[in-house]
């Protein structure tokens, strides 16, 4: 297919871990864009370094179909299983202790680490060692590596309460919750653990900024990892315009590492409608990026609000839909983003023109003369648009009059009186507890 | 030498005499000493004469003090007085007008003894009324004669212990009388006499002595003479502390010297007279490498040590001011041919090659100016020489952390002190001052500039050595000095799109090395410098957009005024070559941004190191000139001027036009480009406007077509055979960039007529403005569009005619001069809230107010300073 030029998921496969690819590629299976045997030697390539044999197992099978399964992954089928059962017995108490919710709730309740290792070591009924706490981390990981993602979220989560943010495991521990929750779809936990991982790094959290470099690598991960909270998350789209565009440092690694992102922020700002005023930033981001960086969506942007070029911001639109197809993240949006792109042609149309035929809005909409009118109906009818459609011309006609110099002038010094009062009251309100303190007031001036 | 510079300037001044007795030297230094030799006897008995009389009354003197005899005393010192009157003017001719040694000795001791015999009120008291009456007037006498010589006394009194010369002086004169020595043994002598003056103010004797210096050199005598010399002025520096140490030195320099006499006597024995010596030099060149073949003892076993000690004598005298340079050259060259011959093995040519590269450098006693190109040539010669040498071996390590006693000449792994870099880091320098000396139109320089083809592969070469045996830093400036020999450079290559394969562009070069620097510098200088290059070279080439962010991120804009002035300037530079780069690739507004800063001062000629300005109201000093001059760039690095005004002019034009166009009744328009918009009030204020002759006139003109809205003539007054020829066949792309103008101006005109004429129209038919314009219809229209969304035009379109209907809303003048008003007093009410807000801090406002600028902006919109300040203006004019 042509739009595979447009396709993403190696640019962020880079900036993924193995586990989080899987489901990109899951996706371009399923839309058969690339060949089959590639996706799966794919993912051999990708489950070549985890735990996962049985799943190796599988997708051999699918691969070479006659082929037997090679002894040496049989045997470490085994060996995987004895070391997850040793890793398992160095925590035995500590699973024990997840098990019981009394003690959990307790655990819970309190807030720093310290107090609770303290809480867990003295009290002898839990049989809880300060080792242990790396050991868990090490099952944690191990049984992430085996595909586990539930468990694994849930040892990390323990890993989280009892670890100190100075500890040098804490870091490798918000990532791999994070990968976890979103392993296992959790979101809400995800945007929790997405909050915290970029508090640490934007606080500098040991290990995480060591230099600038690093800081900016971890955020670049950040952003791609992100992506699957932000589009599946409800609160999602306001974030990612937050996180994104009026976070500088996040801006900054979008530019300077990945202006791809670039295409995920744009749809979001397209689709999200209250927050129009990202618009102008965002144009100005992806002007400056131009050069590195455009794909249909961004040239929509473009095309709409720099050149005012309807007619090729139509054709891009076209595009923006095949891509918007073939994008894991993008594709439940696209409903809304082809709605509120057509909105967003229209809106600017309309700021522009007095009176525009039915014929060329619907052409430029992509829609039938009918439909388009009916669109418009409805947008006049909840108050949107200020218009009247002249349906023996076929024309709607813009009702807004722009202001006569007298009303501009009018409205300027409208306020101004009352300001200026408020303004001498608060003075005067001023002046007068200056008075009761005079060695301050004469000190002052 | 190099001590010397250090000290201070003033031996800049003399030491351009030094050079003379080398280009004087040759042939008739043999009759010139001769000659020498008679009338100094002629002068010698009218002076001995003198200075006898004057040493009897000191004899006197001295005696009268021993038995306190203070009349005596006064009548000797009238007496001394009257002498030393009658032999002034032998002293003048003989010493400069420096009373000698032993008169003022005599002074000083007079003085002496007469404050103390003052300080003594007991003896006072006891004295004879006469006695006292000559006591007080000797000394008042006394006090008002050694004002006459007081810098001679101060001089005096800071070393008293230097022996004394009167002895020796009694000693030539007695020997004087006794008239019977031989020639050489009276030379020596008479040469003394006049040394004790010349000990103490350095400066006055130097042109004098450094003539009849240069003519006797030849003698072999003499230069021990010259050593203890050298030795006394050492000791002059430091005073007492090391004198025993000097003269143990002193010694073992006699020493040799004495075995090389000796040797001159047993090899030149046929050769009877001094004559004789001069055939044996080879190449001629000087009058003091007469003594260039006795190196070493003709049967003695020449080895590395040898070698080594025979190089430390001749360095040791390096820096002396009374050493010849040139006669050092020759020696090392002998030494290095002697080594070579003795099969001394590498390394030891690898140190008598550094040792010879630092005496060409000595060898030039100017720090500014430039050495002689053939000095230069040798240098380079000799640099590539160990270059070589140190290629060629793989285990030879040349450093400058090695001491002496480190130093491995004969077994591998070699190591020899001395430092390469800084060897090349120098010749470069010199290579810049050659060609800032000739003049740029000659041939002379073309010829000059061929030689950075040397200098470039040399410096290719000396990164080998340091990427072999250099640490990170070492590679860091080697590297430097390759960016700065390439980043002006254009390569036309690298616009090619069918580059053959495996060719390296400058720009992967650059690349390259700069992104070493990056990484591995840990002085910020050199990193800066890396970056301002790799922008300039980036913008060199069109790579707008990479040197556009190489800028902004490293927020150099910001930091630059701190740093050292050559970085300025390469600052200014790279500035210029973005503005550059930028109005090439039709972005106007960062082109104008990039430029305003350095146009606006108008003297962008001296930001950009391109030449010094005449300056009107305070005359440079001669240093901050030297200064200045040093700083200029060399010719062929130059940034056409023309060219960068008229781009600036051009881009001015068109952002200034339409905005003033657009904001006619407006009263906070300010001014954009301030140099333009003195240059179109200037024609406009003209009664009469002639066609246009400069580049600055066309552009000028081509403005106020443009007012007009009329693009055709606006055009042509941009582009035309003459600006052809003066601006825009300099640029690479030429025809890319005139059409670009042509777009441009085009649509600037097109918004301009807008602008102006909206309100003659009730509605205008885009069809025909695209006409009008010859733009493309699509153009037009989303031209039109984007000046009604920005709220420019107040108008909408018509869709099924195609015609922009123009709001009837365009205010009449009285309104708009109330919406001024109306500005302005909700401005007021603004500031008024805003003080009262920060009232609690109040005398902190101006701090926290550009504070606040500065926040605003975004870094990546920061483009300059330029764009701050006027915001801060900006600011300042609501309040």
């Amino acid at each position: 297919m042509s739009y595979s030029k447009f396709d993403l998921t190696f640019k962020i496969g880079q900036y993924l871990d193995r586990h989080l690819v899987f489901p990109l590629l899951e996706f371009l299976a399923a839309k058969e864009t690339y060949d089959q045997s590639e996706l799966l030697q794919a993912k051999l390539e990708i489950l070549s370094k985890t735990n996962m044999i049985d799943y190796v197992i599988d997708i051999r099978k699918m691969l070479y179909l006659d082929e037997d399964t090679p002894e040496d992954i049989k045997s470490r089928r085994g060996i995987v299983l004895s070391q997850l059962q040793e890793l398992q017995d160095a925590v035995e108490p500590v699973l024990r202790l997840m098990q019981r919710d009394d003690v959990m709730k307790t655990v819970e309740t309190m807030r720093d680490p310290k107090t609770l290792i303290n809480h867990l070591t003295t009290n002898k009924e839990f049989e809880f060692k300060v080792e242990m706490i790396d050991s868990m981390y090490r099952l944690a990981k191990y049984r992430y590596e085996c595909g586990n993602y539930v468990e694994s979220a849930s040892y990390l989560y323990f890993c989280q309460l009892v670890m100190s943010p100075t500890d040098k495991n804490y870091l490798p521990v918000l990532w791999g919750k994070l990968a976890s929750e979103i392993l296992v779809q959790n979101w809400d936990g995800a945007l929790e653990d997405l909050t915290k991982l970029r508090e640490f790094i934007d606080n500098g959290g040991a290990g995480a900024t060591a230099s600038n470099m690093q800081a900016l690598q971890q955020r670049t991960w950040l952003v791609h990892w992100s992506l699957f909270v932000f589009f599946n998350h409800v609160k999602g789209r306001d974030l990612i315009i937050e996180m994104f565009l009026y976070k500088p440092l996040y801006l900054n690694a979008i530019q300077t590492m990945c202006p791809h992102i670039l295409r995920y922020l744009a749809t979001a700002v397209i689709i999200n409608r209250s927050r129009r005023n990202a618009l102008k930033d965002l144009v100005k981001v992806i002007q400056q990026e131009a050069y590195t960086y455009r794909d249909p969506i961004t040239e929509f942007i473009e095309h709409l609000y720099v050149n005012f070029d309807f007619e090729a911001a139509r054709r891009k639109l076209n595009q923006c839909q095949a891509v918007l197809l073939t994008d894991f993240f993008l594709i439940a949006c696209l409903e809304e983003f082809v709605e509120n792109a057509r909105l967003m042609i229209f809106e600017t149309f309309c700021r522009i023109h007095q009176v525009i035929s039915i014929g060329m809005l619907a052409e430029n909409l992509n829609m039938q003369p009918d439909e388009a009118e009916c669109w418009i109906v409805n947008l006049i009818r909840n108050a949107r648009l200020d218009a009247k459609i002249d349906s023996k011309l076929g024309h709607v006609v813009m009702g807004a009059q722009p202001l006569s110099p007298y009303q501009q002038l009018v409205e300027r010094i409208d306020s101004l009186a009352v300001r200026s009062e408020a303004l001498t009251s608060l003075v005067e309100r001023k002046q007068k507890t200056r008075n009761q303190d005079i060695r301050w007031g004469t000190q002052e001036f | 030498m190099s001590r010397f510079f250090a000290t201070g300037t003033d031996s800049e001044s003399e030491s351009s005499s030094e050079d003379e007795p080398v280009v004087r030297a040759p042939a008739p230094v043999y009759t010139f000493s001769d000659d020498e030799e008679e009338t100094k006897r002629v002068v010698r008995s009218m002076k001995e004469k003198r200075y006898e009389e004057l040493e009897g009354i000191i004899h006197y003197l001295r005696n009268h003090r021993k038995i306190k005899d203070f009349s005596s005393a006064l009548a000797s010192f009238e007496e001394l007085q009257k002498a030393y009157t009658r032999a002034a003017p032998v002293v003048a001719k003989e010493e400069n007008g420096v009373a000698p040694r032993f008169f003022v000795r005599a002074l000083v001791e007079l003085e002496d003894w007469v404050s103390s015999a003052w300080a003594d009120r007991d003896s006072r008291k006891t004295l004879s009324k006469g006695s006292s009456k000559a006591l007080t007037s000797l000394r008042q006498k006394l006090r008002k004669y050694t004002k006459d010589f007081e810098a001679e006394v101060a001089k005096f009194r800071e070393d008293p212990d230097l022996p004394d010369d009167d002895e020796e002086h009694k000693d030539s004169s007695s020997s004087d009388e006794s008239d019977d020595e031989e020639k050489v043994k009276e030379k020596p002598r008479a040469r003394r006499s006049p040394e004790p003056p010349r000990r103490p103010p350095p400066q006055d004797d130097e042109s004098s002595d450094s003539m009849d210096w240069g003519s006797s050199s030849s003698d072999s005598s003499e230069s021990s003479d010259d050593e203890t010399r050298g030795a006394t002025t050492i000791r002059e520096r430091f005073l007492k502390r090391n004198t025993e140490r000097e003269d143990d030195e002193e010694k073992d320099r006699r020493k040799t010297k004495i075995r090389r006499d000796r040797t001159v006597k047993v090899s030149k024995k046929d050769q009877a007279d001094d004559g004789g010596e001069w055939e044996t030099v080879k190449g001629g060149k000087g009058a003091a490498i007469s003594d260039k073949p006795k190196m070493f003892a003709k049967d003695s076993d020449i080895d590395a040590a040898l070698v080594v000690k025979k190089l430390g004598e001749i360095s040791a005298a390096r820096g002396r001011k009374r050493t010849d340079r040139r006669a050092q050259l020759e020696l090392l060259h002998e030494l290095r041919t002697v080594a070579a011959q003795h099969n001394l093995g590498d390394a030891l040519q690898l140190k008598l090659r550094a040792a010879t590269v630092a005496a060409l450098f000595d060898y030039n006693p100017k720090v500014s100016d430039a050495m002689k190109p053939e000095y230069w040539s040798r240098l380079v010669e000799n640099v590539d020489q160990m270059v070589t040498l140190l290629l060629g071996h793989e285990d030879m390590v040349l450093s400058e952390n090695f001491t002496e006693e480190q130093e491995q000449l004969v077994t591998p792994p070699f190591q020899v002190r001395g430092c390469l870099l800084t060897a090349l880091e120098r010749l470069d320098d010199e290579f810049t001052k050659l060609l800032k000396e000739c003049d740029p139109h000659s041939n002379e320089y073309v010829e000059r500039l061929k030689d950075e083809v040397r200098v470039s592969a040399l410096i290719d070469r000396v990164c080998q050595v340091v990427e072999r045996d250099g640490t990170p830093q070492e590679i860091c400036r080697a590297y430097l000095r390759k960016i700065d020999h390439l980043y002006y450079k254009f390569d036309p290559r690298a616009v090619r799109k069918d580059l053959p394969p495996g060719e390296e562009t400058t720009i992967k070069k650059m690349e390259r090395f700069c992104k070493y620097i990056y990484a591995h510098d840990e002085t910020d200088r050199l990193r800066t410098r890396a970056i301002l290059s790799h922008i300039y070279h980036h913008a060199l080439h069109d790579n707008w957009f990479q040197a556009r962010d190489l800028l902004l991120m490293s927020h150099l804009q910001e930091t630059v005024q701190h740093s050292d002035p050559s970085t300025q300037i390469l600052y200014n530079r790279t500035m210029a070559n973005l503005g550059l780069c930028a109005f090439r690739r039709g972005n106007v507004k960062e082109a104008h941004g990039c430029l305003a800063e350095l146009m606006m001062t108008g003297k962008p000629k001296e930001l950009l190191a391109q030449g010094l300005l005449p300056q009107r109201q305070h005359e440079r000093s001669k240093e901050q000139e030297k200064i200045e001059k040093q700083r200029q760039m060399p010719f062929h690095m130059h940034i056409n001027l023309e060219l960068l005004e008229c781009v600036y002019l051009v881009s001015a034009m068109l952002i200034e036009i339409p905005y003033m166009a657009a904001h006619e009744f407006d009263a906070r328009r300010r001014m954009i480009s301030k140099t333009f918009y003195q240059n179109l009030r200037a024609s406009e204020r003209q009664a009469l406007v002639g066609p246009p002759e400069s580049m600055r006139e066309h552009a000028v003109a081509a403005a106020r077509a443009m007012r007009r809205g009329d693009w055709r003539a606006c055009l042509n007054f941009i582009v035309n055979e003459k600006m052809n020829a003066k601006v825009w066949d300099l640029m690479v792309g030429a025809d890319n960039v005139r059409a670009m103008l042509g777009r441009l101006i085009r649509e600037e005109s097109l918004r301009t007529y807008l602008f102006t004429y909206a309100h003659v129209y009730a509605s205008l038919s885009l069809r025909s403005l695209a006409d009008m314009f010859e733009m493309p219809r699509q153009r037009v229209h989303s031209l039109v569009s984007k000046m009604i969304i920005n709220e420019e035009l107040l108008a909408s379109l018509d869709d099924p005619s195609e015609c922009a209907i123009l709001h009837r809303s365009e205010p009449t003048r009285m309104q708009a001069l109330a919406l001024q008003l109306a500005d302005k007093v909700g401005n007021l009410v603004d500031s008024n809230e805003r003080i009262f807000e920060k009232q609690g801090s109040f005398f902190q406002r101006g701090g926290q107010q550009r504070g606040e600028g500065r926040q605003r902006e975004r870094p990546r919109e920061g483009w300059n300073r330029r764009t701050r300040n006027r915001r801060r203006d900006d600011e300042r004019g609501d309040d």
